[in-house]
């Protein structure tokens, strides 16, 4: 083991930024009454963190730590998305933390902590500091969901949460082993070395390790069948938790996924080019993807919450952006990384604009005639509903169009038709809540006009729904701008 | 032409969306309708002047590099042919037409009404000048949003049905079209999906009769072809009377535009495999059209069958590959905008005043309203193909070709125009002639200044095609002669 250079921090500037803020809140923890405080802070946090991301790190590829972190395109891009959710998250939880008495230091600590440990793993080269990356943002999110003590729904979801992530946690760890244990190490180009010399893709210890691994990673990103615990989770956890679980984990977690399908079964070395992923690997990606948009859809039919509706939504979007993967091409990986953009950002002002009607109640009822009441806010809401269901010209539509682009050009003709087929489905979810808005007159005549609706909503989550909102309409009519930078691992 | 044109005429009504959403309080978006609508059709007065008919090609391009992502290069670009301009004209007179009908039957939300109407404006006008098949399919999808919201908020009693129908059939035939659209973008990746690379491209004949089969399944939804046809009656009886004008006068006439820009030119092998399925179908769809307009009592829904029928003239047309035949369908296509908008607006106008679509609630309306009476009658005739009319000459040269192309298809054809005129002079004795019906008594049925200035361009078109069809001929000669497979006319 050589000594760490001291410069290899550097590599982790963005992280220690974050991390530095969740200590400086928490050791001012006692003291900030104002959420204000709190949110400026990890808005500015995030905004450093994303901003050093590109900025001052070399242009070309560099790692650190014997091998274990690495800088690249790949982890840029991903940090900076995450760093963005952060932000949004952190500007939207302006009314709830308020609200609810939540402690906001404590709180924002939290959602700090949870995002320098997803920039972590996506910077991982090795299965160790995955694991650790994923670990840690796991554990915020525990606390995250439950974080409203006094509300048996959120207690309960914050359990189930726990019980089921404990357990796919506990898979990862003994794939991790497992793996270990066939190969003598958990470095991912050590791994991908022995792979490519040996016959260790038929040795049973090396496939269960790999197989568990599968499910660990499955279960971060909700891909059927590891589903389970998200609607649970969204549905009991605040609209800003449950956003943020939404977006920057299952970001984290595609990011992890194609991480580890680059690094481990498609580097080249020794001279042997791997375009591809292995067909086992691919048949496993494209099984997630096709089980995930098929049941995602076909049970968010069934909702009635919407943020059970929109947690379904989410499981299918997995199985959408996993589409991108299954051939292991780079413009493959790029499709999903374009996938990811625009689903965090679409997701997080359908998110925005729940928590702005959270005096609504959550169900879909709540939702009859509100073109009527707020016909701004319904014009929004339209605006994130089409760009989910992947119309033109909405950034959704992009996103879609290029998965489904990869899909086609690697010849799995069948899939991009279930997919398209299954883009029907989710047509319908997302309308009935437009029908509901624009097509039913509203329940009661609560008169609450526009005008006194703005001033009580926050700044903060205007502008949160603002900036959420211009990214779905410009990254659907100019889509280059925004993800040009997205660079295959 | 220095300033670029298609792309002025294609986002002005964008721009008049913007005016609504930010000055339109009040009864002020109407008029901001109305001036936006008008200074589109306005707009297009240099096209037509300057649209030089004995070029081949497109003219005005608009060509701007627009997604550049990995391997995907698409450019953004808008071009006109003798076959788009007339549709383009159409979409904007139509437009116009249903701000003047809506002027005072549109009293709920107003603002979004209008809102929503221009945005269907530029999906109309924009499909129709795209000139690569990824921005068609963009507008295709777009002109989908603000028509499901104009049939479900501002529609009949049944309307959220009609609405969520007209959505799934739509997105179902779109999303399969999609994938179409994705498959030849990878067996050709040079082309950009710009129309003209792709006709010069051969494609294997199985790719092609799968992406035929792919585009079909969005193109017959949209015209509507017989079997997937179902949701055009409830969708136009449910419709206000500006999105039954729309749907009837542009968007099922997109589905068509579609096998004559995509289907035709790219997949021509495909085009004769499937030629004979196509024209059974079609005449399916007239005789089988005609036979349940004949059955309706709901006025509404009698002009929403009758489309069934009269567009399966125009694919009839379209699928003998006669050039004069296509022509003759392209003309028809035209006609039937003119006409079945015109049919809808009357209605609409009446129903306004007396809140019923039953036939049966009518009767002897000539008696009060003989300015209506006359411009139905008008109507009327030359949607039965009434010669010196304008659907006359569109049917005539259609069942020209179905009877070089086989004897039958043109013998049912006619029994089709027989059955057509049928319905509609039946349904026009049963409206207007005879003793007035005891329920009219007290009502002012006669038109207003406005709602005859609304229907008189129409009128004047109905005539004026029907006299002059060569008008609009004229531009079809040379991009039909272009389309592969065009048998041509000696």
């Amino acid at each position: 083991m050589t000594p760490v250079p001291i410069t290899d921090v550097a590599l982790l500037v963005p992280e220690l930024i974050l991390v530095g803020m969740a200590l400086a809140l928490l050791l001012v923890a006692s003291r900030i009454r104002e959420a204000g405080v709190a949110t400026a802070g990890t808005v500015l946090a995030a905004a450093l963190a994303a901003v050093l991301t590109i900025w001052l790190m070399p242009q070309s590829s560099k790692s650190g730590f014997s091998e274990m972190i690495t800088i690249d395109g790949y982890s840029q891009f991903f940090k900076v998305l995450i760093a963005s959710a952060l932000g949004l998250t952190a500007l939207l939880s302006v009314k709830r933390v308020d609200v609810k008495f939540v402690r906001p230091a404590e709180y924002h600590a939290l959602l700090l902590l949870a995002a320098a440990g997803m920039m972590f793993a996506v910077s991982s080269l090795d299965l160790m500091t995955l694991y650790l990356g994923l670990e840690l943002t796991t554990l915020c999110s525990y606390v995250l969901v439950g974080i409203t003590v006094d509300k048996p729904d959120s207690n309960e979801a914050a359990i189930k949460y726990f019980l089921l992530g404990s357990f796919a946690s506990a898979l990862f760890l003994y794939g991790m082993a497992l793996i270990y244990g066939a190969t003598g190490t958990t470095d991912f180009k050590a791994i991908a070395l022995i792979l490519s010399q040996s016959s260790l893709g038929s040795d049973p210890l090396f496939v269960a390790g790999a197989g568990l691994l599968a499910a660990g990673l499955a279960f971060k990103i909700a891909a059927v069948p590891f589903h389970a615990w998200a609607p649970d989770a969204y549905e009991g956890a605040q609209a800003p938790v449950a956003a943020f679980l939404a977006t920057a984990s299952k970001a984290a977690g595609l990011a992890a996924v194609g991480r580890v399908c680059w690094a481990i079964f498609k580097t080249p070395t020794n001279g042997l080019q791997f375009d591809k992923l292995p067909p086992e690997v691919s048949m496993l990606l494209v099984g997630l993807a096709a089980l995930s948009i098929v049941v995602g859809s076909i049970v968010a039919l069934a909702q009635t919450n919407m943020k059970r509706l929109l947690a379904y939504s989410s499981i299918a979007h997995a199985g959408y952006a996993l589409l991108g993967f299954i051939a292991g091409t780079d413009a493959g990986a790029e499709a999903t990384m374009t996938y990811a953009y625009f689903y965090v950002f679409m997701t997080l002002g359908t998110f925005g604009v729940i928590i702005t009607l959270e005096d609504r109640g959550e169900t879909l009822d709540g939702y009859q005639g509100l073109a009527v009441e707020r016909p701004k806010t319904a014009a929004l809401m339209l605006l994130f509903l089409l760009s989910l269901t992947g119309i033109p010209p909405t950034a959704g539509f992009v996103a879609k169009f290029v998965v489904i682009l990869n899909v086609v050009r690697e010849g799995y003709y069948v899939l991009a038709t279930l997919a398209v087929a299954c883009s029907v489905i989710t047509a319908f979810v997302y309308l009935r809540v437009a029908v509901l808005m624009y097509m039913k007159e509203p329940v009661a005549a609560s008169a609450d006009p526009e005008d006194a609706l703005s001033s009580r909503l926050p700044l903060a989550v205007s502008a949160a729904l603002a900036m959420t909102a211009l990214i779905t309409v410009v990254g659907g009519i100019f889509p280059g701008i925004l993800t040009s930078w997205a660079v295959a691992p | 032409m220095t300033y670029p044109i298609l792309t002025l005429i294609t986002f002005l009504p964008l721009v008049g969306t913007a005016g609504i959403l930010l000055f339109g309080r009040g009864r002020h978006a109407r008029w901001i309708a109305l001036a936006t609508t008008l200074a589109t059709l306005a707009a297009m007065a240099p096209l037509c002047s300057g649209f030089d008919k004995t070029k081949s090609g497109l003219q005005f391009v608009d060509s701007v590099a627009w997604i550049s992502m990995g391997n995907l290069q698409i450019n953004y670009q808008l071009g006109v042919d003798g076959i788009s301009l007339p549709f383009i004209i159409l979409s904007g007179l139509l437009t116009l037409l249903c701000v003047g009908a809506s002027w005072t039957a549109i009293r709920t939300r107003d603002r979004e009404f209008y809102a929503a109407l221009l945005i269907a404006e530029t999906a109309m006008i924009g499909l129709f000048a795209a000139a690569n098949f990824f921005l068609f399919f963009v507008f295709w999808e777009l002109m989908v949003v603000p028509l499901f919201l104009l049939i479900g908020v501002w529609g009949g009693p049944n309307r959220v049905y009609a609405a969520v129908k007209f959505l799934i059939f739509t997105l179902a035939g779109s999303v399969l079209m999609l994938v179409g659209m994705i498959a030849l973008q990878v067996a050709t990746p040079e082309a950009g999906l710009n129309f003209k690379q792709l006709t010069g491209t051969t494609l294997d004949t199985t790719l092609q009769i799968w992406l035929f089969l792919a585009f079909l399944a969005a193109f017959a939804v949209k015209v509507p072809m017989f079997p997937v046809h179902t949701w055009l009656p409830d969708a136009h009886t449910e419709a206000p009377t500006a999105g039954s004008v729309i749907l009837a006068g542009i968007l099922l006439k997109m589905g068509a535009y579609g096998f004559l820009r995509v289907a035709l030119p790219v997949l021509p092998q495909a085009v004769q495999i499937f030629l004979m399925p196509m024209l059974i179908i079609s005449v399916v769809a007239i005789i089988y059209g005609a036979y349940v307009t004949l059955a309706q009592t709901d006025i509404k829904r009698l002009i929403a069958y009758s489309s069934v029928s009269h567009m399966g003239f125009v694919t009839l047309g379209i699928f003998t590959l006669d050039q004069r035949a296509v022509e003759g369908a392209i003309l028809q296509m035209i006609n039937h905008g003119v006409i079945s908008a015109a049919l809808f607006l009357c209605v609409g106008m009446i129903y306004e005043r007396t809140h019923t679509r039953e036939i049966k609630d009518y009767g002897g309306v000539a008696k009060t309203a003989p300015r209506y009476a006359a411009l139905l009658a008008l109507f009327c005739l030359a949607a039965a193909g009434f010669p010196g009319l304008n659907s006359f000459v569109g049917e005539f040269l259609i069942i020209g070709g179905a009877f070089k192309t086989n004897a039958w298809l043109g013998i049912l054809a006619i029994w089709g125009v027989g059955l057509g005129t049928t319905y509609l002079l039946w349904l026009y004795y049963r409206m207007v002639m005879g003793e007035m019906n005891p329920g009219l008594q007290g009502l002012k049925i006669e038109l207003t200044a406005r709602e005859i200035l609304t229907l008189a361009p129409l009128a004047f078109l109905a005539l004026y095609l029907g006299l002059h069809p060569e008008c609009v001929l004229s531009y079809l000669h040379i991009p039909v002669s272009e389309l592969p497979n065009i048998i041509a006319t000696p």
